[in-house]
């Protein structure tokens, strides 16, 4: 699938910030295997004094800007044409869960695609004795079918709630409140899989979203969106599961960036000076693009 | 000493070692297994025993006495919250023989370069975890293995050049390193504060000695630090967490010490991809920064996003090789325990050597053998989280002595280590050498546990001969964490030589030239400003009030006209006069302390205490004075010590940037407090008796009547305390003084002068050329306005 992706973050800040430093990660990288970025551009009003871009350790586009100038709002437009191509799941071949940990040791690295870094606790997604009480009601006899079963739980026992939770909650507060958004239902699935010994890692993006059958695809409508990636051992690797959506990730995820919960992966992090408060607004628009036949 | 005196030491009249019964099994410092004291400990013994208790008591007390004067403090945090708590000391050092601190050197330095490889491994080609010697999940799991410097090569060449290891000494006579000091050791600066104390009372035995000195392990450091700043063209600073961290003291001594600056986080800023200090003079770049704080907190942007200490950008400017952090982000990995586990063979595949100084014995229990070998010996292990990068014996909340557990509890522990393995190590239960202390009169042994400071420099690593002991208190081996009440004593290194003495002081060889201080930090800036107003505001505010109970003590009627008009005057600056000491008055003083406490690096010891003591005073007083002729004379207490405070700095202060950014803090303050009181007390309405109560305020009573052949009238006392430019509590005297200084202040911007400088040339003229008569209450008024909106535009211009 061919998209054309636009998203607007604005900032107003009650009292004119004088000056700061952000860095914002909202440039989808092309990912062997699963997409490929074909135009992408980045913009910022104010202007930023400084700017520079480098990849982190995770491999995410990272977009470092300061002002030294007092300003009163923020406003970052990215747009993106990406083509989108994931393999459909073959045959489930992952281990279980006592093999997946000797398959595990095995893996002698630390490259940014280690499972080692996504087993233990992190900020947003600890591991938490209720929640991993919960995930053992998946666990299988593969790595794969708990994914699959916990993604599907997940879905069904969590309502979607936009007013539930923040941004700073972390999974073991919105298990506890059986509710919130794509944020919190792939902490509380990740949470879940590494108190069960599965690594798992958090995948921030922008989902498609198909309209009620005869009406139009409202614009700016969307959010960015979030889900889960599971490794299940050494021959299957990594799968990604949208515990949302109850669903594996598809052709209608697009990738923005990778990292151990959201802490990693948030599009925009920054210290300002300022006193008074700060409000933000975020647009994002997912345009399938069809293609002219020549 | 008396040499050639050979008294035995059993049957002397005073034997020190008559009560000393070291632990059966445990080996002692000070004597052998058969009870006679160790030679490098021999005449020592001797000569303590000739000085007597009475002579010995004066001596150590003597080293209380500098510790208290030089305010020697650490920060203890308990159920009462935060404390500052008085350095103890022990007295008696721990002496090693030359000989054997050599082989502890080497070890050392080994193990420093066996950590260094590690680190540039782990956060380089990671070799040792791709031949397994080290395991993936252990790094990846660690809150120290910072995944934004994965990759960077440190600017320096180098992750680590400071280090410290806390070293204890085996039943077996070996020395063992209890653990690792890599990310930002703290106490070299107390080391050295315990080598004076304990030099001051033990001066004679000290000089007959040959133990080494500690002042040039400083100067190569110092020097090694100055020299990789060289090479980048920045300065050296010292990053602090701040005031509130339990070693500040040792922060700001450290600073003052070695000449560096001291600075925090938000006296940093990063621009254009270099780490900049916001100074007076605008931005200075900073190549080297000898972090006092923890890495996780250096930059809220990649790291603890939490940190309120740190500098955003900081790791972006290190990732680009601007600026080398003594030591490099991320070396704190190495403090991690379950690490010790792994040097031994870590050490033989880097540099296919055994370890000289070996690690308490260590097993993580993340591996099926190691855990099996805990569970199989837990009567002999310390059980701690593997992760954790605290000393094992400072760790009582999560490190369990496995010979202690109660059923129970052991049960709920094996299920555990079987359940989540990685999380624990094991090691081996140490028992530590002891080492005497003086109680009571004789001497004790004790446990101790050494620590030892290594610093990189050109020429390699160098080991500072000495480093202090950790002592209990009790027999108790885990009782020597400072937190937790333990002591320190001084560490000598004695030869049976002549010893090298080496000073911070230049050589007379070395090229002489008289440098200006470095640019002063904006932060430290604003806060001598405020020390100075504050300690303006104050004795403004004594003024008054002493004026106020004097005639309070006379009055027949509490609410006569003058009296009710100074207690009106003084409410809306929240001064209550109804209490003798008000609260608004130990408020501003405080501040005055707050402020001075934020800028320990640029204070004399003396000053400092003479601060303290006025807070104290004032604190004292607020208890037990009574409105009246009790508060005068306590007035007059507090405007004696505030006059001796102002004269220290006065008389001691370094006549640079700093100090002019005091005296127009004072200046500022005087002219807004004496041009607001004269509003009050000359306007029409004023209350009778109101002119000369103003000239005992202005403290120019005599002065009047010397001057002026008449009684006090309007006319001459604004003549006096407003026009008069030889009177130092006169306005015109304050502007002058503040149009001299601000026109030395570092130019800003473009332009011949800063706005503070064409204001105060200004006003200045404007007030030069006043009659008496021009001055009215309204005038008084908007004058005191005109002279606060000075403040603003410095304030704009530098503390920015």
């Amino acid at each position: 699938m061919l998209y054309d992706i636009r998203l607007n973050l604005r900032y107003d800040y009650d009292a004119a910030a004088g000056g700061g430093r952000h860095q914002v990660r909202v440039l989808p990288p092309t990912i062997s295997g699963v997409q490929r970025v074909i135009a992408a551009s980045l913009s910022f009003a104010p202007a930023p004094s400084e700017r520079s871009d480098f990849s982190d350790f995770f491999g995410n586009n990272v977009t470092s800007i300061a002002f030294r100038d007092a300003h009163d709002a923020l406003d970052i437009r990215m747009s993106a044409r990406v083509a989108v191509s994931r393999p459909e799941p073959g045959l489930d071949v992952s281990p279980d869960i006592r093999r997946l940990r000797e398959e595990l040791d095995a893996v002698r690295s630390l490259s940014p695609g280690s499972p080692h870094h996504f087993l233990a606790a992190s900020d947003h997604a600890g591991i938490d004795a209720a929640i991993t009480a919960y995930a053992r009601g998946s666990a299988g006899s593969s790595a794969v079918s708990t994914a699959v079963d916990l993604c599907n739980r997940v879905h069904r026992d969590f309502t979607y709630d936009g007013e539930a939770t923040t941004v700073q909650t972390r999974a073991s507060d919105a298990f506890d409140l059986r509710r919130g958004v794509c944020q919190d239902f792939s902490h509380i699935m990740i949470a879940g899989l590494r108190g069960l010994g599965i690594p798992a890692g958090y995948v921030s993006g922008f989902l498609r979203t198909i309209p009620p059958r005869g009406k139009p695809r409202l614009e700016g409508a969307d959010a960015m969106h979030a889900w889960v990636k599971v490794w299940c051992g050494r021959d299957t690797g990594w799968q990604e599961f949208d515990p949302t959506n109850g669903m594996r990730a598809s052709n209608d995820h697009i990738t923005v960036g990778h990292g151990r919960d959201y802490s990693d992966v948030a599009p925009i992090v920054g210290v300002l000076k300022t006193t008074g408060g700060q409000v933000g607004e975020q647009a994002v628009d997912v345009i399938p693009v069809v293609l002219e036949k020549a | 000493m008396a040499k050639g005196n050979h008294r035995k030491i059993r049957g002397r009249p005073h034997n020190l070692l008559e009560h000393y019964q070291p632990i059966d099994g445990v080996v002692d410092e000070m004597v052998d297994a058969s009870g006679n004291p160790r030679p490098v400990w021999k005449d020592f013994i001797e000569a303590l025993e000739e000085l007597g208790p009475e002579k010995l008591a004066q001596r150590f007390a003597r080293a209380d006495q500098y510790l208290r004067d030089a305010g020697v403090y650490y920060r203890v945090y308990d159920k009462a919250g935060a404390n500052e708590r008085e350095w103890p000391l022990a007295h008696v050092p721990l002496l090693i023989e030359e000989q054997e601190w050599a082989a502890i050197s080497a070890g050392l330095v080994q193990r420093a370069e066996l950590f260094e490889e590690t680190i540039a491994d782990i956060y380089g080609p990671n070799r040792l975890v791709e031949k397994g010697i080290l395991p993936a999940g252990l790094i990846a799991a660690s809150p120290e293995y910072l995944r934004p410097v994965v990759g960077t090569r440190p600017a320096s060449g180098h992750f680590l050049h400071f280090c410290a290891f806390e070293l204890g000494r085996g039943p077996d006579g070996r020395w063992w390193v209890l653990g690792d000091r890599t990310q930002a050791p703290s106490g070299a600066g107390f080391a050295l504060e315990n080598r004076v104390a304990t030099t001051r009372a033990l001066s004679d035995i000290y000089g007959e000695m040959h133990v080494h000195r500690l002042a040039g392990f400083f100067r190569r450091f110092r020097d090694a630090l100055n020299g990789m700043a060289k090479v980048s063209g920045g300065r050296v600073a010292i990053l602090t967490p701040g005031p509130l961290n339990e070693t500040y003291y040792e922060h700001a001594y450290i600073a003052r010490y070695l000449g560096i600056m001291l600075l925090e986080g938000e006296d940093l800023t990063v621009s254009g991809g270099r780490l900049m200090v916001r100074t007076v003079s605008g931005l200075m770049p900073v190549s080297v920064l000898w972090r006092r704080l923890d890495a996780a907190f250096a930059d809220p942007l990649e790291l603890r996003p939490e940190s309120q200490i740190g500098t955003p950008g900081l790791v972006e400017a290190i990732r680009r090789g601007a600026v080398s952090a003594v030591n490099a982000l991320g070396s704190g990995l190495m403090e991690t325990r379950a690490m010790s586990a792994f040097l031994p063979k870590i050490s033989r595949e880097l540099r296919n050597e055994e370890l000289l100084l070996p690690s308490v014995a260590t097993w993580w229990c993340g591996r099926d053998t190691d855990r099996d070998h805990v569970l199989a010996n837990l009567d002999h292990m310390v059980i701690g989280p593997a992760l954790s990068t605290r000393l094992a014996f400072e760790d009582d909340d999560c490190t369990r002595l496995g010979s202690a557990l109660v059923a129970g509890e052991r049960a709920e522990l094996i299920a555990q280590i079987e359940r989540g393995g990685g999380d624990f190590v094991g090691q081996e239960a140490v028992t530590l050498s002891t080492t005497p202390v003086y109680v009571g009169g004789w001497l004790e042994p004790r446990p101790a546990s050494l620590r030892v400071y290594l610093a990189r420099t050109p020429e390699g690593w160098t080991v500072m001969p000495g480093g202090f002991a950790r002592v209990g208190f009790s027999l108790d081996p885990t009782a020597i964490a400072m937190q937790r009440g333990g002591q320190a004593a001084d560490v000598w290194v004695v030869s049976d030589r002549p010893v090298e003495r080496e000073t911070l002081l230049p050589q007379e060889h070395d090229s002489f030239t008289r440098t200006l201080p470095g640019s002063l930090p904006s932060r430290a800036a604003e806060n001598l400003t405020w020390l100075g107003r504050y300690i303006e505001r104050s004795e403004d505010t004594v003024r008054i009030l002493r004026a106020y109970h004097v005639r309070l003590a006379e009055a027949s009627d509490p609410d006569m006209p003058l009296l009710a008009d100074i207690r009106d005057y003084l409410e809306p600056f929240g001064i209550d006069v109804a209490t003798a000491i008000p609260p608004g008055l130990i408020g501003t003083l405080d501040s005055a302390v707050y402020s001075a406490g934020q800028i320990r690096d640029r204070f004399s010891p003396d000053g400092w205490l003479a601060l303290k003591d006025l807070s104290k005073t004032i604190h004292q007083f607020a208890t037990t004075v009574a409105p009246g002729d009790d508060a005068t004379r306590a007035m007059t207490v507090i405007l004696r010590k505030l006059a001796g405070f102002s004269g220290l700095l006065h008389e001691n202060m370094y006549r640079f940037t700093g100090w002019r950014f005091l005296e127009i803090g004072r200046r500022l303050e005087r002219g807004i407090q004496i041009a607001r009181t004269l509003a009050r007390l000359t306007r029409a309405a004023a209350p009778d008796g109101a002119l000369d109560m103003m000239l005992e305020i202005g403290d120019s009573v005599m002065t009047h009547r010397r001057q002026y052949p008449v009684q006090a009238g309007r006319r001459t006392v604004i003549d006096l305390l407003v026009l008069d430019p030889l009177n130092p509590r006169s306005i015109l005297f304050q502007l002058e003084r503040l149009k001299a200084e601000i026109a030395l202040l570092p130019a800003v911007g473009e332009g011949h002068m800063s706005p503070a400088a064409k204001e105060i040339l200004q006003l200045n003229t404007a007030i030069a050329i006043k009659e008496p008569s021009d001055m009215t209450a309204k005038a008084l008024d908007d004058l005191a306005t005109e002279i606060g909106g000075l403040y603003n535009s410095l304030a704009k211009a530098y503390f920015g």
